[in-house]
């Protein structure tokens, strides 16, 4: 009970610090709930912007020599998104001009010796593949082309005395068998396990580094290190105190995600966002608490460890930074749309609760392999955890005699130190 | 009673095995006993030196209703002295005990034993006063229900009202020593160190803490109190150890040292025992 109750206020002290400390409300709580739905926001405004700019454009086209198929450039004028420029340069000039970006497309003729109908040569279009609004005249010659060539079609078979009503030849239809709710929820199972893992992340990362090093350089370590409380109660409120701002981290982001894809995103994307249904399977719901309970005992405890060692909060943060993103390596396995949970994948912490919480969200996977990446990871947060405390309470971290230096610590490790841990 | 003053060798080799079994100096006052160390020390392996002894096999015993000096220049192992004895270090060889209670085998009752204050135990700056001195009488484990008056008491005693809502880092020096020594006394402790209180106080703030440990012996606690100033030992303690090189060289009252010496300024005669040990 006594244990218990030391726990308790000592955890409640720390609660109340980082709530009243800017930068881990900034990052904790405010950019977990703002800036991915901004993000998400910011991207598809200016996706839809670019768009409509390319919309916009009329494509310069050159056509040196029209010679060869003269219904083309005819077709070509007769657009308004299209104007045909002056052709009377050298061919290495127009290829310099649109490497420059003053052209967007230049069209060429290859005539078709072998071929079986006259008149009939290869259209060659040069673009600028990095250039949208290049892309975009490739894109607008291309469908004159398509109508020409449809028309020579049917002009040939008319020819020929075939019935053009008859001529449809492989028919395309296709019908999408995913249901609304399906394919909202592969968004949701692409977005969500990576926007968590990195916010639980996030969401560790001030608070390990203000609960140790910074705490060392307020020293205020010694103060608390002088209280009529066990050495294992102050490090697991510490350490309590950090996963909590993480789980708070990913759960907000998780929140706020699912706001923003059905109050900003869905509007701005009308039409095309209207056959999504865009909410989580109640039952990926558990699934998700305890990835990200799970996720934020093990950034914690890692966190702690490295940021145990240094002296002041800047240099936590450098030791801190690379495990960051160590720990959201894994992350890119997850990645694949169609990877789910393996036995082999189950293994590797981290990926392994991302990939079985996508698994959730999409309604598939396996029971079995889930609770074995959940014992996997759970296994790491034990071994952090001990690695942590038997590091926190050593006295070498209270009085900072491990200089800022992991290498220093595994040198006092390795001889025989007149200073142990102090229970 | 015997002399209190005792005359530790001088020049003895660090791995002297008696050293650690030294009496201590024993007490004129017949009140209880609260602090005991017995042949105290604390080695530290520091790269290019080897094993450096901070502190070599001190004894020294203090009562309730006492200020024991601790007086030594800086490094002479005063502070790491008092880490021993307040848990923050695990003593190399040597025991500590407070009330009764050991510094290594029980060391949550001997912290909670202690107040200690120094210039290494900052306050919380997100927490207010207030908050401070709660959030120091329960993770003391004063009794839940006592909490709130022992805490309104010390506002009011150290007249700290105007800022109890205040955070800490808002305030002046002045107050922040204020709330300081009144977080140390959170839990009502017996006994209480004060690691160089003052430095970097101006001096009213100084005169004031100084003020405030004779109050605390007045009250029948033990103060423990470490520094380099010699007017501070000269004023506070009813004996004083001078300590050098981690070793005590001499310790008694201030008058059993002039007379032990020949000299009556503390500063003539802490420099006679550091230049004597030196020779």
């Amino acid at each position: 009970m006594a244990f218990l109750r030391d726990l308790r206020v000592l955890y409640l002290r720390e609660l109340r610090s980082a709530l009243r400390e800017r930068s881990i409300v900034v990052n904790g709580i405010l950019i977990p709930i703002f800036l991915y739905p901004f993000l998400l926001w910011a991207m598809f405004t200016a996706m839809t912007f670019v768009e409509g700019q390319a919309e916009g454009f009329v494509s310069r086209v050159v056509v040196p020599d029209a010679g060869p198929l003269p219904a083309l450039v005819t077709a070509l004028e007769s657009r308004s998104d299209v104007r045909l420029d002056d052709a009377d340069v050298a061919p290495d000039s127009l290829d310099a001009r649109l490497a420059r970006g003053d052209l967007d497309a230049v069209v060429r003729f290859e005539s078709d010796a072998g071929g079986l109908l006259a008149d009939n040569p290869t259209v060659r279009i040069a673009y600028d593949r990095a250039e949208s609004r290049s892309r975009r005249a490739a894109e607008r010659i291309e469908a004159v082309v398509d109508s020409l060539r449809a028309r020579r079609l049917m002009a040939e078979a008319t020819g020929l005395g075939l019935d053009t009503v008859g001529l449809r030849v492989f028919a395309l239809d296709t019908e999408n068998v995913a249901t609304n709710r399906e394919a909202g929820r592969l968004i949701l199972a692409l977005m969500v396990p990576l926007f968590l893992t990195l916010m639980v992340a996030l969401g560790c990362f001030i608070p390990a580094v203000d609960t140790t090093a910074g705490e060392r350089e307020r020293s205020t370590w010694e103060t608390l290190w002088t209280t009529g409380v066990s050495r294992g109660s102050v490090v697991l409120a510490k350490y309590l105190l950090v996963a909590t701002m993480g789980v708070v981290a990913g759960m907000l982001n998780v929140l706020a995600i699912s706001v923003a894809l059905g109050c900003i995103i869905a509007p701005l994307a009308g039409d095309r966002a209207a056959d999504l249904a865009l909410g989580l399977p109640l039952q990926a719901v558990p699934v998700m608490l305890a990835v990200s309970v799970l996720l934020a005992l093990l950034f914690a405890a890692l966190m702690m460890v490295l940021a145990a060692f240094a002296r002041t909060f800047k240099e936590g943060q450098a030791m801190v930074t690379p495990a960051y993103y160590l720990a959201l390596a894994p992350l890119l396995l997850s990645g694949s749309p169609d990877r789910g949970l393996t036995p082999a994948l189950s293994l590797v912490p981290v990926a392994n609760v991302t990939l079985g919480l996508k698994d959730a969200i999409l309604g598939r996977g396996d029971t079995g392999l889930l609770l074995t990446a959940f014992a996997v990871n759970a296994a790491l947060v034990v071994v952090c955890l001990a690695l942590a405390r038997s590091l926190v309470v050593r006295e070498e971290v209270v009085t900072g005699a491990f200089e800022g230096s992991f290498w220093s610590w595994l040198r006092s490790r390795r001889r025989t130190s007149p200073s142990t841990p102090n229970p | 009673m015997p002399p209190a003053l005792a005359a530790h060798p001088m020049t003895p080799s660090p791995m002297d095995p008696s050293r650690a079994s030294a009496p201590a100096a024993p007490l004129e006052s017949d009140a209880p006993l609260t602090v005991e160390v017995r042949g105290l020390t604390k080695s530290f392996l520091e790269e290019g030196r080897g094993e450096v002894r901070a502190v070599d096999g001190i004894d020294f015993t203090c009562r309730a209703g006492e200020v024991f000096g601790l007086l030594g220049a800086n490094g002479a192992g005063k502070t790491t002295t008092l880490r021993m004895l307040s848990t923050v270090l695990r003593p190399t060889a040597g025991t500590a005990r407070v009330l009764g209670h050991d510094a290594e085998t029980d060391g949550e009752a001997v912290r909670r034993s202690l107040g200690f204050h120094s210039a290494s135990t900052a306050l919380y700056p997100r927490l207010t006063a207030g908050e401070t001195l709660d959030f120091f009488a329960r993770v003391n484990r004063l009794d839940p229900s006592k909490v709130k008056p022992r805490v309104d008491a010390l506002i009011e005693r150290f007249g700290i009202g105007e800022y109890a809502d205040a955070r800490v880092e808002k305030l002046s020096s002045g107050m922040k020593q204020k709330v300081a020594i009144a977080r140390t006394l959170a839990h009502d402790p017996p006994v209480l160190i004060f690691d160089e209180p003052t430095v970097g106080l101006d001096v009213l703030n100084a005169i004031a803490l100084l003020e405030v440990v004779e109050e605390l012996r007045a009250e029948g606690r033990t103060v423990i109190y470490s520094s380099h100033i010699m007017s501070e030992a000269e004023r506070l303690c009813d004996r004083i150890a001078v300590l050098h090189r981690g070793r005590i060289l001499a310790m008694g009252t201030l008058d059993e040292l002039r007379d032990a010496t020949g000299l009556h300024y503390l500063q003539d005669i802490f420099v006679h025992y550091v230049k004597a040990a030196e020779a």
